[in-house]
């Protein structure tokens, strides 16, 4: 009895550290960003050629794409949902659309750093906008990756059907997905809504 | 194994319900449209509008921190979860203020 239990314990606990583990990788990701908004902080305060985001900034397309990443967070939410009522198709349909929604959120925002390029606020125009195309860039390449890896499920689930493993792997994802989201919240506040005042 | 498909593995992220998703999303999309009505309605000073739009931004932090990345101290494994949360916080803290303190500092010192 004794042996058994230990035994079932330390599957679970196996299952459960790989998912801590994977936690700890978005804690460090988030020490990360934060060095990165330390350095877009200390270098937005002495601008010197006077050259600012304020004057090529569209909030519009910045709440369009708050919307977007908020609206895909949200289909992921139903899609982890319908994965724990084992509805593969359904699971696969809200991936989908939640591929749409951050594939047009990485659309804009690609479209929005063309656009500043052109228009004379480069990336080698001084630290400002450096650490602006740093920060921004970072988190839209890590919203590349997600969508990437959003792509792998869809792939992989009809193959693999839900199982325990692919119910881990859709948690890994979905804290993935949810922290880049969270760390959007600070994009838009700090970098957009702050630089249009 | 049987557990595990029966009970639903949680992995310290909770259990899913599509109630707290639905009161996170329209949360979070009502905190983000004050913060953008109250830079772009521009009827108010700068001290108001950063008052504003970082307290909206603290509380969706904490309502996407327990609607979505369902934070939770019931299961061993989310009680691990937040320490090392708050140990990241930490650091965070020291890293930003910090250096933020620091710069400023300099900047006194050496520019005035």
């Amino acid at each position: 009895m004794h042996s058994e239990m230990t035994v079932h314990e330390h599957h679970l606990d196996s299952n459960s550290t790989d998912v801590f583990g994977f936690w700890i990788y978005i804690m460090t990701d988030c020490i990360l960003f934060g060095t990165l908004f330390t350095t877009f902080l200390v270098l937005n305060a002495q601008v010197q050629n006077g050259i600012t985001l304020k004057t090529y900034l569209d909030l519009y397309d910045v709440l369009a794409e708050t919307f977007l990443l908020l609206g895909s967070n949200f289909t992921f939410c139903l899609a982890i949902l319908s994965l724990y009522q084992n509805k593969l198709l359904r699971v696969q349909a809200w991936l989908a659309l939640t591929f749409l929604l951050g594939a047009s959120f990485v659309f804009i925002e690609v479209n929005e750093f063309i656009h500043l390029a052109t228009e004379g606020f480069s990336w080698d125009l001084n630290g400002h906008a450096s650490s602006f195309f740093t920060l921004v860039g970072t988190h839209g390449l890590h919203v590349s990756f997600g969508l990437l890896w959003i792509l792998m499920m869809i792939i992989q689930l009809p193959f693999l059907k839900i199982t325990p493993i692919t119910k881990r792997r859709m948690t890994y994802l979905g804290l993935f997905w949810n922290f880049l989201d969270i760390v959007w919240v600070f994009v838009f506040t700090i970098v957009y809504l702050m630089g249009a005042l | 194994m049987e557990h595990q498909d029966a009970g639903q593995p949680d992995y310290g992220t909770g259990q899913k319900k599509l109630g707290i998703y639905l009161i996170g999303v329209l949360s979070c999309s009502i905190l983000t449209l004050i913060s953008f009505w109250a830079v772009l309605s521009s009827q108010f000073t700068k001290g108001q509008i950063f008052l504003i739009i970082y307290s909206a931004a603290c509380i969706q932090f904490f309502v996407q921190l327990i609607c979505f990345l369902r934070l939770n101290t019931q299961t061993k494994q989310g009680q691990m979860n937040i320490m090392s949360f708050i140990f990241t916080g930490v650091i965070l803290t020291s890293i930003i203020l910090g250096s933020l303190w620091i710069m400023s500092n300099l900047n006194y010192n050496m520019m005035s």
